[in-house]
């Protein structure tokens, strides 16, 4: 192995020799990102219908399921449809409190399995154990930071009580979202990105920040399209009107 | 030098290549698909032009300052608890990752699609030191299967039909599987699942990494990229020092042109970002985060001919345009890159002498420079690179003579107006339908693959001399 000194010098030397370059500049970052991306906050939130239409168009174009409720007590009924319809019996789902509404009493009542993932991170054996959960659950579900309407992108982040797996492994994948997370353009994102990264990270962040754009799809046979290859085959999209957050 | 070496020369594998009937529609098919795809995705997107030049400016900006951006990635890396490594050779960059599998034990790797794998030829050296590498990507377990290697970029099993995959599956699996890509999917789905979560290694390349915030990031379209930075207790990135971008603003300049060029979605599927092994309070995610830093012959480009192929993607939309790639595929050029970039890329790698016959597999028409998102002027390096091995006098004797004789002949008017009458007398038993396709000798084996035009009844010069006459 080289050492980080000898890699770096032979770098610099071979920048030395370089000629002739023409002026070239990164991209603009914003100064002061958390800023920026609370003015963005307050211009989207006057535009969101039109940003949750092209959303729809965007994420329904990829295959995805989208849903639209008027308040998250209507939720647990809609994640039961979801259920119903595939035959599913074990659902996950991010932490109760991260993920704003109980599904648990509606879909219990209905004979179907849910387990929330704790919000704090338990001994090894029981890691273990949750995985084998997640592993064997045909539907996960989860909340969303961002949804591009550009590309009908969901972004997740991972943090204590919103584990990676619950969107990767259960062939099932539902998301839940409301108008705080729209965004419209991929630019927008740039923004975001800048300003979560600004300063001190918010307590139990996690190391992963996943964009989910429809389901898992290949085309590495024949060029044929397949969806589900290793991720979920099916993804959802529940839009909640009144929002999930307190005072969303 | 890590490639293995090539016995046979470009003519013979090209002829073989273009033998092979499937592969040709196979070709065409994914070539027309993907160009198709291309066209509609920028199609839909006015402002795509423009964020090209603002990808191309930010991949120049950064070669510019490559130093201090590689430094500001290490630090953070190394701030988010992961380690980094530094490999100056494809052998340095294997040694360190077996280091890193013989401390932790592991039996099994998972990996996720990566052009840097290949190229360091990981998954043979992983097998000799007792670990099983598991290629997860649909297309190279295909190829893995089939001990071959990618013939594209993106699409590495796009040389193989459906019951030849069926052929293989059965073989693995020990029983009858159906030629359905539905099917073959599910199989691969339910093999490999059991895969993901036994390894106790994960190993996957870098489409990018940012400075500014230590993160890696990873473009799929299947979910195997989310599942092995995932599920293994380690992590390994394996990422040319070219990879690193400045800021998040500029990801997102790159992630708006990538899938376009590549797939023509607006975004693939999964684009995951990792930072560093997983924190203390997740659930899941790796115990340990390596990056392995790769030079094997970019660093010296820097400052070489060769510094615009450090832009490349790998996004593969050269290949696709590619009349010389339509043709004969991947396998044909003989080394981990395909295509137009792939010439440019093995002469980095393995230097010049790599590529005397390579450097002419390419009709510089420039369909390579208009499809690139980044705008590579890749004819302007292939002219350059022929013009090294003309010089490394690595080209056959008696081409060398000919084109030297023919560069005097241009700078003499006298010799070359004589010329004129004189190569109509020479040609004369050799030109058929109005065309030279066949010439004795050495000069056999350029007519073997060009038809050359015949010097003109009256050639320009002589019309010209006549023309201004007729005038007067």
């Amino acid at each position: 192995m080289t050492a980080r000194a000898d890699f770096l010098a032979r770098i610099r030397g071979e920048m030395a020799k370089t000629r002739g370059l023409f002026p070239a500049a990164a991209a603009e970052r914003p100064a002061r990102p958390r800023e920026r991306l609370d003015v963005l906050r307050r211009e989207l939130i006057e535009r969101w219908p039109q940003s949750l239409e092209r959303f729809r168009v965007e994420f329904e174009r990829v295959a995805g399921v989208f849903h639209r409720v008027a308040s998250a007590s209507e939720v647990p009924a809609v994640l039961e449809g979801i259920c119903r319809a595939g035959g599913a019996h074990s659902v996950v789902t991010w932490a109760t409190p991260r993920l704003g509404i109980d599904a648990g009493p509606t879909l219990a009542a209905a004979g179907i399995a849910v387990h929330a993932m704790p919000a704090t991170v338990p001994p090894l054996e029981e890691r273990r154990r949750l995985r084998e959960v997640i592993a064997h659950a045909e539907v996960g579900v989860t909340g969303a930071e961002l949804a591009i309407a550009e590309t009908g992108t969901l972004v997740l982040r991972s943090a204590a009580g919103q584990p990676r797996s619950t969107s990767l492994l259960p062939a099932c994948h539902v998301a839940l979202f409301d108008r705080a997370a729209l965004v419209e353009t991929l630019e927008q994102v740039g923004i975001a990105l800048e300003a979560w990264h600004e300063g001190v990270p918010p307590e139990g962040q996690g190391a992963v920040i996943n964009f989910i754009t429809g389901p898992s799809r290949t085309a590495d046979i024949e060029l044929t399209l397949t969806r589900g290859v290793h991720g979920p085959k099916e993804v959802h999209a529940i839009f909640v009107d009144a929002g999930l957050r307190a005072g969303g | 030098m890590s490639e293995p070496l090539i016995t046979t020369p470009l003519r013979e594998r090209a002829q073989q290549a273009l033998g092979d009937r499937f592969l040709h529609e196979a070709l065409d098919i994914a070539t027309t698909k993907f160009i198709d795809l291309r066209r509609e995705a920028f199609g839909d997107f006015p402002q795509g032009e423009g964020l090209r030049d603002r990808a191309r400016a930010i991949k120049e900006a950064t070669l510019q300052q490559l130093d201090r951006h590689l430094e500001r990635l290490i630090d953070n890396v190394e701030r988010l608890g992961g380690h980094v490594h530094f490999a100056t050779t494809a052998d340095e960059a294997r040694d360190v990752i077996l280091d890193i599998a013989r401390r932790t034990g592991a039996r099994m790797a998972v990996k996720s699609k990566s052009m840097a794998t290949e190229e360091i030829h990981l998954n043979d050296a992983l097998a000799a030191a007792g670990v099983t590498p598991v290629e997860t990507d649909l297309g190279e377990y295909i190829i893995q299967l089939a001990h071959e290697r990618p013939s594209h970029i993106i699409a590495p099993a796009i040389h193989k039909t459906k019951g030849q995959v069926a052929e293989l599956f059965a073989r693995e699996l020990k029983r009858e599987v159906a030629a359905d890509p539905e099917v073959l999917t599910r199989i691969a789905r339910a093999e490999l699942r059991e895969k993901f979560l036994q390894a106790d290694l994960g190993i996957t390349g870098a489409n990018f990494a940012v400075a500014d915030t230590g993160t890696v990031v990873l473009v799929t379209n299947e979910g195997n990229g989310r599942m092995v930075t995932s599920l293994p207790r380690v992590h390994v990135a394996v990422m040319g020092v070219e990879k690193v971008v400045p800021s998040m603003t500029d990801l997102m300049v790159f992630l708006s042109v990538l899938a376009k060029s590549a797939t023509g979605q607006k975004l693939s599927v999964y684009t995951t970002l990792v930072q560093g092994p997983r924190r203390a309070h997740e659930l899941e995610g790796p115990d340990e985060f390596h990056l392995v830093l790769l030079d094997n012959g970019r660093i010296a480009q820097i400052g070489g001919a060769l510094r615009e192929a450090l832009y490349c993607l790998r996004c593969g939309a050269c290949l696709n345009v590619c009349p010389v790639y339509r043709q004969i595929g991947g396998h044909a050029y003989g080394y981990t890159y395909p295509g137009p970039i792939g010439i440019l890329l093995t002469a980095m790698l393995n230097g010049t002498r790599s590529v005397k016959e390579l450097a002419h597999a390419s009709s510089l028409c420039g369909a390579c420079a208009d499809a690139c998102p980044v705008r590579i002027d890749i004819p302007k390096m292939l002219i350059e690179l022929r013009k090294e091995v003309d010089e490394a006098k690595l080209a056959p004797w008696p081409e060398r003579v000919v084109f030297k004789a023919f560069a005097r002949l241009l700078r003499l008017p006298a010799l070359y107006r004589l010329g004129g009458p004189l190569g109509r007398l020479l040609q004369r038993p050799f030109v058929r339908g109005g065309r030279i396709r066949a010439l004795p000798l050495f000069f056999g084996h350029w007519t073997r693959t060009r038809d050359l035009p015949p010097v003109a009844a009256r050639t320009f010069q002589e019309r010209w001399t006549a023309l201004e006459r007729e005038i007067r």
